[in-house]
Formats: C-alpha cells, sequence, structure tokens
C-alpha cells in the first residue's frame, strides 16, 4: 500500500514539475551576429533570469552576422523549449517570415535594438530610434563646431543592417537643417580591418578638409577614437556611438566630445519582462502608446542618453536610471495584464 | 634584360600598381602624404601576410577557406593571453604562432591523410576555428593590450614606414627564398604541377601538404597578431573578411589556381594593387553602395591586365 502511495505520489510529483517547466518562460537573447554591442546581453539575461524568476534566460549568438545562420539558431532554440524571444532582426524584411514562425510556435517574439518592417507578428520593437539619435548627435557635432560653413564626414555601420539607412538619413537631415556639407559617408565598415583601412585613408588624404566627424555604428566609432588620438589637435570635432572603452577613455582626454548610447544592458531585461509578461496573458495594450518609426507602428523608444566629458564617470548610473525608467514605462504605458 | 624585366611574373602588377598609384596622385595629391603613405603600407604590411596563407595553398593547387578564421583565433589567442594570464607579448606572440602552426597541421593532416578535398576540410574547420574564437572571447573584444604591442602596431621607423613593415617584408623575403632556394618551396609547387610526376620523383605528397598547411596557418596568424598590434585591441571578428583578399592579391600577382606556378612578389603588388583601389575608392568619395561593385571590376581589370600578358607572350615566340 505504501509503495503504490509513493509511487502515485511521486508521479504527481513529476506531473507537477513537468507542468510548472511548461509554464516556465524560457527567453533567448538572439543578436543579429557576434558583435560587442551586445556584451551587456550576457549578464542582462543573467538579471533578467533572478529578477523576474525565470525558468530561463540566456544569451545565444550566430557565429557570423548572416541572416540564415540567425534564423537556424532561431528554430534550433525552439527545439530546445525556449519559448520567449528578443530578437536584434539580422534583416528589417529577411527577418519576418522566421519570426512570424516563432510567434506560430506560441512564443512571444520582440525586436530589440533594431526593428522589422510592418506587417509582422512580433509584439513590438524596443529599439533607440536610429534615426533621431544619428539626427542629435550630429546637432551636438554641429554645437561642438561652432559657428560658420562647416564640412564633416559620417562613418557607420553594415550596409545590410536594418538601422544604417537611418543614420545615414539622420545625420543627413541634421546637417542640411543647418547647412553643413557631408562630405564623405563611408559605410560597411562595422569591421576592425575595413574601418582601420578606410577611416585611416580618408583622414589621411582629407582629415585638413573636414571640421567633423559623426560615426554611427560600435567599430567605426572605436577605431575613429583611436584615429583621433593618433592625430592629436583636437581640433577635428568628433561624436561617437555607444559606450566601447576606447570612446569612452577618448571623451575623458578630450579626443572625443560625447557619445550617443543606446543602453543594450536594459534593452535585453526590459525584453526578457516582457516576454515574460505576454507569455502569462499579458497582451499589449490597445492604447500603447507607439512611437514613429520609419520601419514599424509598434515602436518603444528605449532612448539615447547623450554622454560628454562631465557626466562620462557616471555612465553606469544614466543606464541604470534610463533601464528603470523604461521598465516601468512598459509596463505601464505599453501592457495590459487584466 | 629590360625583356626579362617585363617577362617576369611580376612584372604587370608592378606597371598596374605603378599605375593606379601615379594616377590617384595626380587626380588627389593628398595620395602622397605622408600619413596616407603610412596608412597604405600598414594596410599593405597585414594584407600581404593574409595573401601569402593563402598562397602557399594555391601552390599546391588547393585552397584554404579557413585562414580568416585560423588568423582571427590566433589573433584573440594573442590579446586573450595577455589581458587574462598577463603573459609577456613576446610568449603570448609565440603562443599565438602555435596556435596557427597547430591549426594548419591539423588541416593538412587531415587532408594530406584522408584525401578529402581541402575546400570541404577547411570549410569545416573554418567553422571550428571560429566557434573557438568565439567560446573563447565570447564575441567581446580583449581590450588590455600592453603599450610595447600598441606602439609597435602604430608607431613608424621613420617617414612613412610603420615598424609592423618590417615583420612583414622579412617574411616576404624568407617565402620568396622558401620558393626558389629550399627544396621544400620547390616540392610544394611540383606538387602543384604535377601531383603525380612530383610523387613518381620522390616527393611525399602527403608531407608537402601538410608542410604547405602548416606556412599556411604560422602564416595567418603573424597577420592576426600584427592585426591585433595594429588595432589595439583583439576583435573576435578579426579575420571575418580575408576570403576575398586572400585570393585577389594572389590571382591579381598570377598565380594558377590549379596550382604549381605563384609569385610572392607579384602577390606583394597583388595586395599594393587591392590596397591602392581601396583607398581610391575613399579618397574619390564614391558612393558606398557602390564600393563593393568599383571593388570587384577593380580586380577582373587586373586579371584581365595579367592575362593579356600571358597571351602575349605565349604569342611572342611563333613572331
Amino acid at each position: 500500500m505504501n509503495r503504490i502511495t509513493s509511487t502515485l505520489t511521486g508521479a504527481a510529483v513529476l506531473a507537477a514539475l513537468a507542468m510548472a517547466a511548461q509554464a516556465e518562460t524560457k527567453v533567448a537573447h538572439v543578436p543579429g551576429g557576434p558583435h560587442p554591442f551586445f556584451a551587456d546581453w550576457g549578464p542582462a539575461s543573467v538579471a533578467a533570469q533572478q529578477d523576474f524568476g525565470l525558468g530561463a534566460a540566456d544569451y545565444k549568438f550566430p557565429q557570423k552576422w548572416e541572416l540564415n545562420l540567425q534564423n537556424d539558431l532561431l528554430e534550433s532554440l525552439v527545439t530546445q523549449g525556449y519559448n520567449a524571444f528578443a530578437i536584434h532582426p539580422g534583416d528589417p524584411v529577411g527577418s519576418v517570415p522566421t519570426l512570424n514562425e516563432l510567434v506560430g510556435t506560441g512564443a512571444p517574439v520582440i525586436a530589440v535594438s533594431a526593428c522589422v518592417n510592418d506587417p509582422s507578428d512580433v509584439a513590438f520593437c524596443l529599439a533607440s530610434d536610429a534615426g533621431v539619435s544619428a539626427y542629435h548627435g550630429t546637432k551636438h557635432l554641429i554645437e561642438a563646431m561652432g559657428p560658420g560653413p562647416k564640412k564633416i564626414a559620417h562613418f557607420t555601420g553594415w550596409l545590410v543592417e536594418p538601422n544604417t539607412q537611418l543614420r545615414i538619413d539622420g545625420v543627413a537631415r541634421a546637417a542640411a537643417e543647418a547647412g553643413v556639407e557631408i562630405v564623405q559617408v563611408i559605410a560597411d565598415i562595422d569591421a576592425p580591418e575595413p574601418a582601420e583601412e578606410k577611416i585611416g585613408a580618408y583622414l589621411a588624404a582629407h582629415g585638413s578638409e573636414i571640421d567633423g566627424v559623426i560615426t554611427t555604428a560600435w567599430v567605426p566609432a572605436v577605431v575613429a577614437s583611436n584615429a583621433m588620438r593618433r592625430i592629436g589637435d583636437k581640433r577635428i570635432k568628433m561624436i561617437a556611438i555607444d559606450h566601447d572603452e576606447v570612446v569612452m577613455d577618448a571623451i575623458r582626454d578630450g579626443y572625443v566630445v560625447g557619445s550617443m548610447l543606446q543602453n543594450p544592458y536594459g534593452q535585453a531585461y526590459v525584453a526578457a519582462f516582457a516576454a515574460d509578461k505576454l507569455r502569462n496573458g499579458c497582451k499589449v495594450s490597445d492604447a500603447a502608446p507607439f512611437g514613429d518609426h520609419p520601419l514599424t507602428s509598434r515602436f518603444i523608444d528605449s532612448g539615447a542618453p547623450y554622454i560628454n566629458a562631465s557626466n562620462v564617470e557616471t555612465r553606469a548610473e544614466v543606464d541604470k536610471a534610463l533601464t528603470a525608467e523604461l521598465l516601468q514605462r512598459v509596463e505601464t504605458d505599453f501592457l495590459s495584464c487584466n | 634584360m629590360t625583356r626579362n624585366l617585363f617577362q617576369s611574373d611580376w612584372a604587370t602588377p608592378m606597371l598596374v600598381a605603378l599605375t593606379i598609384g601615379l594616377l590617384i596622385s595626380l587626380f588627389n595629391p593628398a595620395f602622397l602624404a605622408t600619413f596616407n603613405l603610412q596608412v597604405l603600407l600598414e594596410a599593405v604590411s597585414i594584407n600581404v601576410l593574409i595573401a601569402l596563407s593563402q598562397m602557399v595553398i594555391i601552390a599546391i593547387g588547393q585552397m584554404n577557406l579557413s585562414v580568416g578564421a585560423l588568423g582571427g583565433l590566433a589573433a584573440v589567442v594573442f590579446a586573450g593571453l595577455m589581458e587574462v594570464f598577463g603573459l609577456p607579448p613576446a610568449l603570448a606572440g609565440a603562443l599565438a604562432l602555435g596556435v596557427g602552426l597547430a591549426g594548419g597541421l591539423f588541416n593538412g593532416v587531415l587532408i594530406g591523410m584522408t584525401g578529402i578535398s581541402a575546400f570541404v576540410i577547411t570549410l569545416a574547420t573554418l567553422s571550428i576555428f571560429k566557434g573557438l574564437n568565439l567560446a573563447i572571447t565570447q564575441a567581446q573584444p580583449f581590450y588590455e593590450i600592453p603599450d610595447a604591442v600598441k606602439s609597435f602596431g602604430n608607431e613608424t621607423l621613420f617617414g612613412p614606414f610603420p615598424i609592423i613593415l618590417v615583420p612583414a617584408a622579412v617574411i616576404v623575403v624568407l617565402m620568396v627564398v622558401f620558393f626558389n632556394r629550399i627544396p621544400v618551396g620547390r616540392w610544394l609547387l611540383a606538387v602543384g604541377g604535377n601531383a603525380h610526376s612530383a610523387e613518381l620523383s620522390g616527393i611525399s605528397i602527403t608531407r608537402t601538404v601538410i608542410v604547405a598547411h602548416c606556412l599556411s596557418g604560422v602564416l595567418a596568424a603573424s597577420a592576426g597578431i600584427l592585426l591585433v598590434a595594429r588595432l589595439q585591441l583583439g576583435q573576435p571578428t578579426i579575420g571575418d573578411d580575408w576570403l576575398i583578399m586572400s585570393f585577389a592579391a594572389p590571382i591579381i600577382g598570377g598565380a594558377i589556381l590549379s596550382g604549381g606556378h605563384v609569385s610572392t612578389v607579384a602577390t606583394v603588388f597583388g595586395v599594393l594593387i587591392v590596397a591602392q583601389i581601396t583607398q581610391a575608392l575613399v579618397l574619390f568619395h564614391i558612393d558606398p553602395f557602390f564600393v563593393q561593385v568599383v571593388l570587384g571590376l577593380m580586380i577582373l581589370a587586373a586579371v584581365g591586365a595579367n592575362q593579356l600578358r600571358d597571351l602575349r607572350l605565349q604569342r611572342a615566340p611563333q613572331e
């Protein structure tokens, strides 16, 4: 009798555990490829799992920045039991069918740090507005250069990256408004070798002809920061993007004026929170105050704080405050959990 | 003498490189500025090692798709050993070269012992080396590069000549000697030219293939190490876009893809041509969306010029 009771109890416990496991949210944070921008997604996953009691939250990246590799990885993650996704889409249009398939399995999908083109089944896009950030960065550059006719160069990332064209347009808009001439846009250089070669060649030949540099991708920002340090005279003003230590040091030492941040930690952390809520009965609010974005009508601006010499030492606090504010905003304004 | 000079396999790439340099400097004198020449020579110093890494494999009639992945792995090992374990740069560099040698040995043994196509084997090992790179770095760069290494990668000896040109030049000289004076170098060309005849004359094909891949691995690792010094960080993406350069320069230099004929000096000029084209695209404000198109067209033009020279040489004895 005792044996039967223990067997039944054991079976009940196992069934309960299985049901609990089924109910647990397993979030996968998947970027388009390996890139230093996503360094904070790992710690954000760990923190989200602990803070929100998730079954799992893991940072998984494809070996290369190729759409088919990202798609393969996503399909593999579904079979591994992940049931919620925070994804930096590899392509604004090409990623949509795969993301729709993920949603079809019942997994909420949130586009993080870059958006996909509408129509799609993703819940929403949580990102810095790349175009607006580039626009404001250029405004800061124009202010730093001072009055008078000015010429600037723009160094940016992969042309296939969803945000690149938005950034090119944002810089062009700010420059046009101020009557500043963009003498060169160098794109497709979000890798060390081409960035080093092309930025070096450009500054060597045309450095004396320009007054400012705006960089809107991680690696060009790092390479251009080093180039500014190498040139050394601080005549050319530069606005960078993101928070690589090389850029932060260049701001501290006065070789770079400032940088437009994107808070990847906060984006990944809040996306995990929202994905868990969506899996557990919450819905995207009908009255959600989504922002304008060229690619999607379901855009949540995660902010793009500006860092310069005055606040570079308190960057962590800036990100922390931004993350807390974003979490509260997403929970109260964009999710409906009744 | 002049006829011999112009019949040499590096004459056409040299003339093309000189012509491109002349044209660019005529239209944009800034091309000859000291800083610009320094940037050009820095790019050439590293790219020549990448190209030679592929060239030794082309010499035996094979191809190595894992050049970039192996160079990238050696680069992050070099940077990682200095940052994580605090090893001195010389020891870290030696160990990174050892990684290149081991990776090349792995390629060579697999190809030589199994007889499976180098394309397939190196396609697989590309994935293995890249995977190891990402496993080590978690896709994040190593930043703590000693100042001595940074100086080595960014300072000049005099004028526009960067320090990193020295190891590159030494390696080029060694490669010229290797292919022209050392028996093993001649074996590589013999195996590439006609493996069956080479075997009948007592050359071990397996051993030669292994030697070629070991050499390729060490050259790729050298490029990775120099790139870490130049970039001042150990980026996990180092090597990702080496493949086109690694093939373009030897081909522009007249290398025959089926093996048996390569030229170290012509490959150096091939590297110079590609570097000049890349700079010209920047200097002349070419629309970023057309950069790849222009680069491809220019490489085709250089290859076409080389082909024209070969046709003329073939016709010459009949006249």
